[in-house]
């Protein structure tokens, strides 16, 4: 590799390598090279003279089979395959290329609109929009492999992010410039929860969010995007002459349409939106991946197509650097923070397997959604007893909150061990002290449930943001017992416990 | 997911619990004809008991007849005797009695009444013990089978507080068998004497001579009534509470059959997953080389 090359190579090296970076970077835009294979989504490309480095863009043109018009693809620097060729990933469709076609070298890495413009804008994975609601006029581009964030800059103190959510609050608090992993299968509330955060946590600190939407189905997608206009987190550009000035939340899409090589990187365009928020404007963001396993997914396409050898299930061998330099620049810094709250598709419910395993490493907390509580009609369908915290401290949380917490668990876990006994010999067997915790279990399931902002339209009970000191006053007061006199559906979606007393006069008025 | 072996062991413990109801199952089945029995053949006894008193009471006046069988006079003050049985695994059987007899007290107190509490059991003892903290006078073992000597300490007792005064009425919970699928939960008065209005007529054909007269047969005849019918209602007890036992493990060997049967088919599944897993990763591994 040149010397040249090196000193081209975005944001990877630091001041140390000021010496090449003085080197004018006179091929800059002009090195050409042409395709010599093409296989699936990965390109190969022979250049004369000077090689691109390693994710460098590289740019030529292909033609859209289906409408026949002309489109830029990106293709990114993978490997020095020797003799002048260089082999790249595709971010987009190959149909269409021809061997002998002139490829440009950009340059740089794959590069970005950031900033306040690209709010209420959905983007793919190369900074275009793909909203039809014309360019993004961004005054700042970034690149999308960009350094974790030094030692020095790193934040240290964990702090609680109130989200408002009873469940989440309690038992696995978020921590500001945390990661979070949602577990969860198809249809248990994961976007809606996602949504319902995004929403919680713009109403509360005037904060952006960014969200990466990779290789998750295109419909939800746009879903989503029409769900955040209708509950005025973004703007409508079509209802205010294209500009969505007072948006609040970035997308960033790489559908299950798109090729391995789009949805391996468009998570990385989406922490770099996030980045820029956080570097530049100071801001408190959060981020958020849906899904994390297709990001390891297309990893794993991508790496067999460029001949590594498959590791264990068939993941690529470089599955935990991938993970990890991913992960390692979602933290917090002295400046702002990204919180990212990733979901996390666990593929035939095992945690060992090694996409939701490398991720477990790097999270700080964990809230699984499950199935069974999703069948008991209980949103969030947060499991309450897998779900955990790296601060479930009481030196971070507080003594008080820590107790009710732990002793909130401490009634779910009884009766989860009462079941069995229950489902053979039926309750008629408990003792009066395991009959009242079954009670009070009950109610705490079915309090830990709570109408959704963002599920107004369909479930036509307006949502509630329950404080942190509410959640914790309400569900100490449930543990001593001070509500055993109301029934079980008084305690089924509402906020505080105030909301539950109402809602118990109400029924027994119905009655 | 579990892991194979946590579902390995979590199957052992339901066989082994499967094991114990299905064993109890038997027992309870061989103990419950001799029960059954029993309870039939105490019946006539207590039955014949009350139309003797009954054809009695018709033969005594008012002001001179035995407090036990007027009673005092008020019916302020009530003691409620709730008998069950000592051990549980019955399913419902101590519950609805205990229930009945909430329901009972409540509806006293809801009148008004002063009530007292006297449990035969150590189930009705656990359960109401702390509910009807300062109205609990105290309870009394039933043992493992119902004893005569027993009935005559419950008896004695029970008469000790009418007989002090401090109780009006005392009403016996029990749950009367009626078969093996049913047993019911039934409230029968021992002080004053319910005289039954149909055992007084179908009797009172013949008239009847007492030597001595019918107040001193009364004076010991009554307690002794207490005492049979307490003896009655605590073999029925037993023979409904075998019933209800042998229904309950019946139940529950067939709930841990269906528990056995899902988990071994998610155990099947998982392993024949991860037995599938390892051999497309041999398979493309070798592949790819």
């Amino acid at each position: 590799m040149s010397e040249a090359a090196v000193a081209k190579k975005p944001a990877r090296r630091t001041p140390a390598k000021a010496k090449a970076s003085e080197i004018p970077a006179t091929v800059q835009g002009v090195a050409k090279g042409r395709i010599v294979q093409v296989i699936g989504a990965v390109v190969d490309v022979e250049f004369e003279g000077h090689l691109p480095a390693i994710l460098n863009a590289l740019e030529t043109s292909n033609t859209d089979q289906r409408t026949g018009q002309p489109f830029r693809l990106v293709l990114e620097v993978a490997q020095h395959l020797g003799e002048n060729t260089v082999r790249t990933i595709a971010m987009d469709t190959t149909e269409g290329l021809t061997r002998g076609q002139p490829v440009v070298d950009t340059g740089a890495a794959i590069t970005v609109p950031v900033g306040p413009a690209t709010l209420g804008r959905i983007m793919n994975v190369i900074g275009e929009p793909i909203d039809e609601a014309g360019p993004i006029s961004a005054e700042q581009s970034s690149v999308i492999h960009r350094e974790a964030p030094s030692f020095d800059e790193q934040s240290t103190t964990p702090e609680v992010l109130v989200t408002g959510i009873k469940v989440i609050d309690l038992l696995c608090p978020y921590t500001k410039g945390g990661k979070i992993g949602l577990f969860g299968g198809a249809g248990v509330g994961k976007t809606v929860t996602m949504q319902e955060l995004i929403n919680n946590i713009a109403k509360a600190y005037g904060g952006y969010s960014v969200l990466a939407g990779v290789g998750e189905r295109t419909r939800e997608g746009n879903d989503l995007y029409h769900e955040m206009i209708e509950s005025n987190v973004n703007v409508d550009p079509k209802a205010n002459n294209g500009s969505t000035v007072g948006s609040k939340c970035a997308l960033v899409y790489g559908q299950m349409n798109e090729p391995p090589g789009a949805r391996a990187r468009v998570a990385l365009t989406g922490l770099t939106q996030a980045e820029y928020f956080r570097d530049v404007e100071g801001k408190d963001v959060l981020l958020f991946v849906d899904n994390i396993f297709r990001f390891t997914q297309a990893g794993a396409e991508v790496s067999a197509l460029l001949g590594r050898i498959p590791s264990a299930v068939g993941y690529q061998p470089t599955l935990a650097t991938e993970m990890g330099n991913l992960q390692e620049r979602i933290t917090s810094t002295n400046k702002g923070s990204i919180t990212s709250v990733q979901a996390i598709y666990v593929p035939a419910d095992d945690l060992t397997d090694p996409a939701p395993a490398t991720s477990f490493a790097h999270l700080d907390a964990t809230t699984v959604l499950s199935r069974d509580i999703a069948a008991q009609a209980i949103f969030p369908a947060v499991d309450p007893l897998d779900s955990t915290s790296r601060i479930m401290d009481p030196l971070v949380i507080g003594e008080e909150h820590y107790a009710v917490a732990r002793r909130t668990q401490e009634i779910l876990q009884q009766y989860k061990q009462l079941k069995d006994i229950i489902a053979i010999l039926g309750m008629d067997e408990l003792s009066e002290d395991d009959k009242l915790i079954v009670a009070r279990a009950r109610k705490i399931q079915r309090f830990l449930s709570q109408p959704f902002h963002v599920a107004e339209q369909f479930t036509n009970t307006p949502g509630a943001f329950v404080e942190l000191a509410d959640t914790i006053r309400s569900f100490k007061a449930i543990c001593d017992g001070e509500y055993d006199h109301l029934p079980e559906p008084a305690f089924y979606m509402v906020g505080s416990i105030e909301e539950a007393v109402a809602k118990a006069e109400k029924l027994a008025a119905e009655a | 997911m579990a892991s194979l072996k946590e579902m390995r062991n979590r199957i052992g413990s339901v066989k082994a619990t499967q094991k114990i109801t299905k064993a109890m199952q038997m027992v309870a089945a061989a103990k419950l004809r001799k029960a059954q029995d029993a309870a039939q053949n105490a019946r006539p006894y207590a039955e014949r008991m009350g139309s003797v008193i009954a054809n009695l009471a018709a033969g005594v006046s008012g002001g001179d007849a035995p407090r036990l069988l007027v009673g005092s006079g008020s019916d302020r003050r009530h003691l409620v005797v709730v008998a069950t049985s000592d051990r549980g695994l019955a399913g419902g059987f101590n519950s609805s009695i205990v229930r009945a007899a909430r329901e009972r007290i409540n509806a006293l107190l809801n009148e008004g009444k002063d009530v007292r509490v006297l449990t035969v059991g150590r189930k009705a003892r656990d359960q109401l013990r702390r509910l009807y903290g300062d109205r609990y006078v105290g309870s009394i073992e039933a043992g493992g089978n119902p004893s005569l000597e027993v009935a005559e300490q419950i008896s004695a007792r029970v008469q000790e507080l009418f007989e002090s005064g401090e109780v009006d009425v005392v009403t016996l919970m029990f749950s009367r068998f009626r078969s093996v699928v049913s047993q019911q939960p039934t409230a029968l008065q021992l002080i004053p004497v319910e005289v039954g209005a149909a055992t007084t007529q179908s009797e009172s054909t013949a008239p009847y001579e007492y030597e001595p007269d019918e107040q001193a047969i009364l004076e010991t005849l009554l307690p002794r009534n207490i005492t049979t019918q307490i003896f009655s209602a605590m073999l029925e007890n037993q023979a409904g509470f075998f019933a209800a036992q042998m229904t309950a493990m019946d139940n529950a060997t067939r709930n841990a059959g269906d528990m056995i049967a899902s988990l071994t088919l998610q155990y099947n599944r998982s392993r024949q997953a991860q037995i599938t897993k390892e051999l497309i990763e041999i398979i493309s591994g070798a592949e790819a080389l």
